[in-house]
C-alpha cells in the first residue's frame, strides 16, 4: 500500500521526463529487455552505463562492476553475482516495472573505459547512483557498499543497505532450495533402507560392549584434549618455528596446536591404558615371573608419561612450580 | 605377614564398626580440608564478596533478610536498567538468597546473630564440605565405600569445583554443584531400588536445583537420556519406571513453581527430551505390560511397529510445532553449546563472556592434573561391570566432556565425575595392590591350564577380565605400585593448593601485586572508587558503565546503574555500547536522554591491568553494531593494515570515541612529554592527548583504574559544548598574549604534573 504513492509519483516523473527529451526506450523493462541481463538486472557496457548513471536521473540505479571472466581469477566476482542477481530477481518479482530502482551489471571485458574513467582497480564494487532530481548535492553523490567478507548472505546486506539509504524497500526472497530438501528426504529413505538391509551384519557391532566402550572412550579423550578449541578456534595444525624447525607445542597458556593436542590425547590414552591394565591384566597373570616384569614396565611407562606431560605443561605455564622425575623441563 | 591378623583385618564383620568410625572421621577430615582450602581468599584479603555476579546475589540477599521473603518474591528493582527498573523477584534463581536467608535466620534464632555478608562469603566452603559427602554417596552406589572417600578427597580439593567455590564467591554454583551431585545420588537410588519415595526425594532436590541454578537443565537432560539409553539397551524394567514417573511428574511440577522457569519446562525445546522420555516410558511400560498378557508373536511385532509409529508421529509434531513457533526455539546460550559458530554470528553478548571460550587441553590439566587421565580409565571400568548405574556414569561423562570442551565454564559439570570415575581407577589398582596376601603360584600343569584358558575364552566375557583374577605375587611389585602412586596423589594435593592460592584465590575486586621486594602490595582502586561514588554523589545518580560493573555499582555504591551483568536487554546494552563508541556528540545526547550523572571506566594502561575497558571495547563496538549497523561500524576501529590501535596510528573514529577519549584523557600529562605509554597494550601514546567537551573528569583512583567523569549540564547561555569549550579557549588564549595557545596548554600541563 506504501508503494502506491511512490508508483503515481515515479510514473509521473518517467512521463514527464520521456515528455521532456524524447528517449530511447520508454520504460525500464524495455531497457532491461534490450540487453541480455537476467530478467531483474541489466547487463550494462560503457555507453548503456554512460547512459543510466549521467544525470538528470529520477531514478536510482545499483550497478555492481565485477570480472566474471576466467583470466582475471576474481573469486569473490564469482561468489557474489549470484547473490546480486537474485538482489535483481527480488526486486523485479514485487516491482516489474522496476519503480525506480535499477540493478546493472558493468563487466570488466566490455567496461574497460569506465573502470578507468572511475579509477577502479579491485573488483567487485558496488555503487548506488541516487536521483539527481530529488534531494540536496550531498544526498546525490554516489555511494559504495562496503563487502563484509564474513557475511554469509550477502543479498540481503545489500537489500538492508538499499533500505536504509534509499526510499526503497527491498525484500529477498530466496527461492527454496528443493535439491536440498529431496537430498535430504532421499538421504533419509536411503539411511532407513540400508541399516534395515545392514542389520543382520550390523547388528553384533552395535550390541558390542567393545565398541560402545572404544567410542566413548575416543570422545572422552578427545575432548579432554581441547578438540573442540581447535574446532571453534580453526587453530594451525602445527607453525613454522624460528629458524627452520616446527614448533609442535603453542607457547602460552590458552593456545595450543592441532598437533600439541593430539600429542597430548595420545599420552592421556597411554596413561589410561596403563593404569587399566595395571588394575585389571597384572592381577590376571599366570606366571609370577612375568608378572613382575610386566608390572615394572606399566609402572615405569606411567612414570615417564606422566612426566612428560608434566613437563609440557610446564613448557606452557612458565609459574608452574611442579614436575616428576625422570623429565625436568 | 601372619595370615591370622591378615585374616582379622579382611573379616568384614570383626572391624564394621570401627571401619563406620573411620569413615566418618575420614569424612569430616576431608570436608575439613574442602572447606580450609577456599579459605586462602579470606585470609590474604578479608572477608569480602568477590568479582561480578557475587555482588548482585549478595545485595539480593541483603534485601531479603531486610524486607522479608513475599517483599523479596515481588521485588522490582528500579535502581537498575534505568530506566526500565527489572522485575527482579521474577527474573532471579532465588535458592541461593533462599539458603543464606534460612542460615541466618537459623543463627539468629540461636542466639548466634551473624552479619549476612560473613555467611554470605563463606556459605560456598560450607556447602564443598556437602559436596563431598554427596559424592561419597555417589561413589558407593558405583563401587564401594573405598572409592567413595577418595571421590570426595578428589571433589575436596579439585580446582575444576574450588575455581567456583572459594570463600567469598558466593554464587549459584556455590550451592548448585552440591545439589547436582546429591540429585544424581538419589536417581540413582531410585532407579537401583524402583522406590517412589527415592525418586520423591529425588524430584525435591532437583527442585531446589533448579530454584538456585540455571544449570539444572542438565539434569533435565542427563536423566532422560541415562533412561533412553538404558530403554535402547533393552533393560527396561519397572523399576525404571517407577523412578523415572515419579521423579518426572513431581520434579517438573515442582520446578514450575520457580517464577523465572514459570512455563520453560512444557514450552522449551530445552525440556522436551525429558517430555519425549516421559512419553516414551509410558509406552514401553504398556507395551511391557500387553507382552506380559499376550505371548503371542504376532501381536509382538504388531506393538512393535505401532511404538515406532506413535514415535515417528511424536517426533514430527515436535518439529512442526518447533517450525512453528508454538514451542521456543532453542535459547542462545543452549544453543550455542551445539552450534559452536552460532553464537559468534549471532549473539555477540554471549560470545564476549571469556566464560564461554572454549577450552584449550592447558585448562583441563590446570584444573583436574592426574585426575584428567584417569578418568578415561574410570569410564572404561564402568563399561566392565555395566550395571544400570555405571551407564548413568559413561552417558555423563561423553556429555559433560563435551559441554567442558566447548566452554570453558561447564569445567564445572565435569569435575564431579572426573572425580568419581578417577576415584573407581584409583581404588580399584589400591584394592589389587594393597591386598597383603599373595596367591601361590600354581604348578606347570600346562595341559589343564590350557583347558582352563580354553574354556574361558570361548564362555566370553569383557576384554581383560576373561582370566580368573589371581592377584599380585610379587610384593616388589605392590610397594612399587603403591608407592609411584602416592607420589602422584602427594602431588596432585601440592597441585590443587598451588592452583587454588594462586589462580582461584583472587577476588578480583582487590588485587595483589608483589613489591620489588617481595612483599605484597594491595590494588584497592576499586573500592576506592565505589566507595567515592557513594560518598560524594547524590543518593540518586544515575551511574552509566560497560555492563561488566553494573552489578558492583548496585553492591558497593549502591547508586542506579543503565546495565548490569543480568544482560536481560540487548538494546539497552548496544545503547550503552554505542554511547562508548561514537563521538562526543552522539553520546552527549544518548548520555542527556538516559538522565545520566557520571560515566565510569576502568583503565589499566598505567598499571597493566589487562582486563580493562579498551580491551573489552571491541565488543562494546560489535554489541552496538548488532543494533545500529549504519552508526557503528567496527571495521572503522582498526586501522588499514586492520590492527586495533590507541598509539597514534589509531583511528579517527577510534580517537573520537568517547571510550578512548575518556580512558586516555590526560594520561600523557603522568609523564614526560612524548614517553606517555600504556602498559597493557605496550603502545606509546602521543604527547597531545584527547580533549573533551562534554564530561568533566570527577574522580580517578590510586592507579587510574577506575576513572569517573561528571555529565556536563547544558549550558546556560544554550550554546553546545563545543562552542563553550572554544570559547573558553579562545579567551585563554586571550589572556595570554604572545603566547600560542597549544603551549600556554601545555605549560599549564606540565605544571600540574609537578
Amino acid at each position: 500500500m506504501r508503494l502506491l504513492p511512490v508508483l503515481t509519483a515515479f510514473t509521473s516523473l518517467l512521463s514527464l521526463s520521456v515528455a521532456q527529451k524524447p528517449h530511447k526506450y520508454q520504460t525500464f523493462a524495455e531497457l532491461a529487455s534490450s540487453s541480455k541481463g537476467s530478467k531483474g538486472s541489466i547487463l550494462l557496457n560503457d555507453q548503456l552505463f554512460a547512459e543510466i548513471s549521467s544525470p538528470p536521473r529520477n531514478y536510482t540505479s545499483v550497478v555492481l562492476f565485477t570480472a566474471l571472466d576466467s583470466r582475471y581469477g576474481c573469486v569473490l566476482c564469482r561468489d557474489f553475482q549470484p547473490e546480486f542477481d537474485l538482489l535483481g530477481n527480488s526486486w523485479h518479482r514485487e516491482h516489474p516495472q522496476s519503480d525506480g530502482l535499477l540493478f546493472g551489471v558493468l563487466d570488466f571485458s566490455v567496461g574497460k573505459g569506465t573502470f578507468q574513467r572511475l579509477g577502479m582497480s579491485t573488483a567487485p564494487i558496488l555503487m548506488l547512483f541516487p536521483p539527481t532530481t530529488t534531494g540536496s548535492p550531498s544526498e546525490q553523490m554516489p555511494l559504495k557498499f562496503e563487502f563484509n567478507p564474513s557475511d554469509t548472505t550477502p543479498a540481503e546486506a545489500v537489500a538492508r543497505w538499499l533500505t536504509h539509504t534509499t526510499k526503497h524497500t527491498v525484500t529477498i526472497h530466496r527461492p527454496f532450495n528443493y535439491v536440498k530438501l529431496f537430498t535430504f528426504v532421499g538421504g533419509i529413505i536411503g539411511l532407513a533402507t540400508g541399516s534395515k538391509l545392514a542389520y543382520p551384519y550390523l547388528a553384533p557391532a552395535l550390541y558390542s560392549r567393545n565398541l560402545w566402550a572404544a567410542v566413548s572412550l575416543v570422545a572422552v579423550l578427545l575432548f579432554t584434549s581441547g578438540h573442540m578449541f581447535n574446532h571453534i578456534r580453526k587453530v594451525p595444525y602445527v607453525v613454522q618455528g624460528r629458524g627452520g624447525g616446527v614448533s609442535y607445542i603453542a607457547s602460552g597458556f590458552s593456545n595450543q596446536f592441532g598437533l600439541e593436542t593430539q600429542i597430548v590425547a595420545v599420552v592421556y590414552a597411554i596413561l589410561s591404558f596403563s593404569s587399566i591394565a595395571l588394575c585389571l591384566k597384572m592381577p590376571r597373570m599366570e606366571s609370577a615371573g612375568k608378572q613382575k616384569i610386566a608390572v615394572m614396565a606399566w609402572n615405569l611407562v606411567l612414570l615417564v608419561l606422566f612426566s612428560f606431560l608434566m613437563s609440557v605443561f610446564k613448557m606452557k605455564n612458565g609459574a608452574y612450580p611442579f614436575f616428576l622425575p625422570p623429565l625436568i623441563a | 605377614m601372619s595370615t591370622a591378623k591378615s585374616k582379622l583385618f579382611k573379616d568384614p564383620a570383626s572391624t564394621e564398626s570401627v571401619r563406620s568410625i573411620l569413615r566418618v572421621v575420614i569424612l569430616l577430615t576431608i570436608a575439613a580440608a574442602a572447606v580450609a582450602s577456599r579459605l586462602f581468599s579470606v585470609i590474604r584479603f578479608e572477608s569480602i564478596i568477590h568479582e561480578f555476579d557475587p555482588w548482585f546475589n549478595f545485595r539480593a540477599s541483603k534485601y531479603l533478610v531486610k524486607h522479608g521473603f513475599f517483599d523479596f518474591w515481588n521485588w522490582f528493582d528500579d535502581r537498575t536498567w534505568y530506566p526500565l527498573g527489572r522485575v527482579t523477584g521474577g527474573t532471579l534463581y532465588p535458592g541461593l538468597m533462599v539458603t543464606s536467608g534460612a542460615i541466618w535466620h537459623a543463627l539468629r534464632m540461636i542466639s548466634l546473630p551473624v552479619d549476612i555478608r560473613n555467611i554470605c562469603v563463606l556459605l560456598a566452603p560450607g556447602f564443598s564440605g556437602l559436596t563431598a559427602f554427596a559424592t561419597y554417596l555417589f561413589t558407593k552406589e558405583m563401587k564401594d565405600s573405598g572409592a567413595g572417600l577418595l571421590a570426595a578427597a578428589f571433589m575436596g580439593i579439585a580446582p575444576g569445583y574450588i575455581s567456583r567455590s572459594v570463600a567469598g564467591s558466593y554464587d549459584n554454583e556455590a550451592i548448585a554443584i552440591f545439589l547436582l551431585m546429591f540429585t544424581f545420588y538419589l536417581w540413582i537410588k531410585a532407579a537401583k531400588l524402583g522406590s517412589a519415595m527415592w525418586g520423591g526425594l529425588c524430584a525435591l532436590f532437583y527442585f531446589y536445583m533448579v530454584s538456585a541454578w540455571g544449570g539444572y537443565v542438565f539434569i533435565t537432560n542427563l536423566i532422560p537420556l541415562h533412561v533412553f539409553v538404558l530403554i535402547l539397551m533393552g533393560r527396561y524394567s519397572g523399576r525404571i519406571y517407577v523412578a523415572y514417573s515419579s521423579w518426572y511428574a513431581l520434579g517438573t511440577l515442582a520446578s514450575m513453581q520457580v517464577p523465572f522457569v514459570g512455563f520453560l519446562p512444557v514450552k522449551t525445546s530445552e525440556h522436551m527430551a525429558a517430555l519425549g522420555i516421559f512419553g516414551l516410558i509410558q509406552l514401553v511400560a504398556f507395551v511391557d505390560y500387553l507382552r506380559g498378557q499376550v505371548p503371542s508373536k504376532q501381536f509382538n511385532t504388531l506393538l512393535r511397529a505401532l511404538v515406532i509409529l506413535i514415535t515417528v508421529v511424536a517426533f514430527t509434531g515436535l518439529v512442526t510445532l518447533t517450525v512453528t513457533g508454538v514451542i521456543a526455539p532453542w535459547s542462545g546460550r543452549f544453543y550455542s553449546l551445539w552450534d559452536t559458530g552460532y553464537a559468534k554470528i549471532h549473539i555477540p553478548i554471549i560470545a564476549s563472556v571469556s566464560e564461554h571460550q572454549p577450552t584449550a587441553w592447558p585448562s583441563f590439566f590446570f584444573d583436574l592434573n592426574m585426575l584428567i587421565w584417569l578418568f578415561p580409565a574410570g569410564v572404561y571400568l564402568c563399561f566392565r561391570q555395566l550395571r544400570d548405574e555405571h551407564v548413568f556414569i559413561i552417558v555423563y561423562s561423553v556429555m559433560a566432556s563435551y559441554f567442558a570442551g566447548v566452554m570453558v565454564r561447564l569445567m564445572l559439570t565435569l569435575t564431579p565425575i572426573v572425580c568419581v570415575t578417577a576415584a573407581i581407577t584409583v581404588s580399584s589398582i589400591f584394592d589389587t595392590y594393597l591386598e597383603i596376601d599373595s596367591p601361590e603360584e600354581q604348578d606347570e600343569d600346562s595341559d589343564s591350564k590350557k583347558s582352563k584358558k580354553a574354556k574361558e575364552l570361548s564362555g566370553g566375557g569383557f576384554l581383560s577380565s576373561k582370566a580368573p583374577f589371581i592377584g599380585i605375587y610379587s610384593i616388589t611389585s605392590k610397594i612399587a605400585v603403591i608407592a609411584a602412586f602416592s607420589v602422584y596423589l602427594v602431588l596432585f594435593v601440592l597441585h590443587c593448593t598451588w592452583v587454588t592460592s594462586n589462580a582461584y584465590s583472587s577476588p578480583s575486586v582487590v588485587l595483589a601485586s608483589r613489591m620489588p621486594d617481595g612483599s605484597q602490595h594491595i590494588i584497592d582502586d576499586f573500592r576506592e572508587a565505589y566507595y567515592w561514588l557513594r560518598k560524594n554523589t547524590p543518593s540518586d545518580a544515575k551511574i552509566m558503565s560497560w555492563w561488566d560493573y553494573g552489578y558492583q555499582i548496585g553492591g558497593m555504591a549502591d547508586r542506579t546503574t543503565l546495565v548490569d551483568n543480568n544482560t536481560w536487554n540487548n538494546t539497552h546494552i548496544a545503547t550503552v555500547g554505542k554511547a562508548m563508541a561514537s563521538r562526543e556528540e552522539v553520546s552527549y545526547d544518548i548520555l542527556r536522554k538516559h538522565e545520566v550523572d557520571y560515566v565510569l571506566v576502568i583503565f589499566g594502561g598505567l598499571l597493566g591491568y589487562s582486563g580493562d575497558d579498551i580491551n573489552k571495547f571491541l565488543w562494546m563496538v560489535r554489541i552496538a553494531e548488532g543494533v545500529w549497523p549504519a552508526e557503528v561500524q567496527e571495521r572503522k576501529f582498526f586501522t588499514a593494515r586492520g590492527e586495533y590501535k590507541v598509539d597514534a596510528e589509531a583511528t579517527d573514529t577510534m580517537k573520537n570515541s568517547l571510550m578512548y577519549k575518556m580512558s586516555y584523557y590526560k594520561f600523557a600529562s603522568l609523564f614526560p612529554p612524548g614517553s606517555a605509554q600504556d602498559r597493557v597494550r605496550g603502545a606509546k601514546l602521543p604527547s597531545e592527548g584527547p580533549v573533551l567537551h562534554t564530561l568533566d573528569e570527577a574522580f580517578t583512583s590510586e592507579n587510574w583504574i577506575v576513572r569517573i567523569y561528571k555529565v556536563k549540564d547544558l549550558d546556560q547561555f544554550g550554546r553546545d559544548h563545543f562552542a563553550v569549550s572554544a570559547f573558553e579557549a579562545g579567551k585563554k588564549k586571550g589572556k595570554k598574549t604572545g603566547l600560542a595557545g597549544r603551549a600556554g596548554g601545555k605549560k599549564g600541563r606540565r605544571a600540574v604534573r609537578i
